[in-house]
């Protein structure tokens, strides 16, 4: 188990890495919140914890990424649509198109896109944080870098970065 | 056309990758409202602390029902052994 000086120091440093995770994967700030509170409690409440920062970090994902697909799959059953985010702070035009644009994918698509782009996590990480088999996250990878393609195609943004 | 598997190919794949560093250091929409690490701790430990309250509370809440049953069990058993010496009683009184 960590201790408090230790957790202290280790939230401080990935909660937030963890929070952006969450809130692109789930278009979501609110379930971005509880999310991350949830997943840095369990970790808390959890007997055994990897010794190293890294596979702390990549714990603390793995729960992150669990709980958002309990809550895809509780809202498929609901047939509830995600609700995008209405606040808008600081973010330039810019910034706001990049992230609309990866908003229009499906959530599992952008948390698939986020852990292999972003984090640069295997295949089998991957499936271990979303609960899949690592044939399907191949297959889903590939299906939503596909979406992306087509989505920046769509939008123009292909051709401009490869001038 | 869009067909995923294995269609990508080396530009686009760079294209991609550069599209989700952008989005990676792209500023957020919103802030983060998260609780701090001793907020955290806190909720630990207040959640640790009603676990061992539920464990030691399990048994009692587990024989409840039992109890329950126990009594209902003995009052039944009381009134058939009562009822027959109460009609007994009752017609020996006087108004």
């Amino acid at each position: 188990m960590l201790t408090e000086r230790a957790f202290g120091e280790f939230y401080q440093r990935h909660a937030r890495a963890v929070w952006t995770y969450v809130y692109r994967s789930t278009n979501n700030a609110a379930d971005a919140d509880d999310i991350v509170q949830d997943a840095f409690l369990r970790l808390l409440q959890a007997d055994m914890v990897p010794a190293d920062e890294e596979g702390l970090r990549r714990y603390v994902f793995r729960i992150a990424g669990n709980l958002m697909t309990d809550r895809w799959r509780k809202r498929t059953r609901e047939k509830r649509h995600d609700t995008a985010s209405t606040e808008q702070a600081e973010a330039s035009p810019r910034d706001l198109d990049v992230a609309r644009t990866f908003a229009e994918l499906k959530p599992r698509e952008r948390a698939l896109l986020w852990l292999a782009y972003v984090e640069g996590d295997s295949h089998r990480d991957i499936g271990e944080a979303l609960r899949l088999g690592g044939d399907s996250v191949k297959v889903m990878l590939s299906r939503a870098r596909g979406r992306l393609r087509d989505l920046l195609k769509a939008r123009g943004l292909i051709e401009g970065e490869q001038k | 056309m869009t067909q995923y598997d294995g269609e990508i190919t080396a530009a686009e794949e760079r294209v991609l990758s550069g599209f989700m560093r952008r989005l990676q250091s792209a500023a957020l929409d919103c802030s983060p409202r998260m609780a701090g690490a001793d907020v955290l701790l806190l909720k630990a430990q207040l959640v640790r602390k009603w676990d061992a309250q539920r464990r030691v509370h399990r048994p009692i809440e587990l024989m409840e029902p039992v109890e329950i049953a126990a009594g209902f069990a003995a009052a039944v058993l009381l009134l058939s052994w009562s009822v027959p010496s109460l009609f007994d009683w009752v017609p020996r009184l006087t108004f």
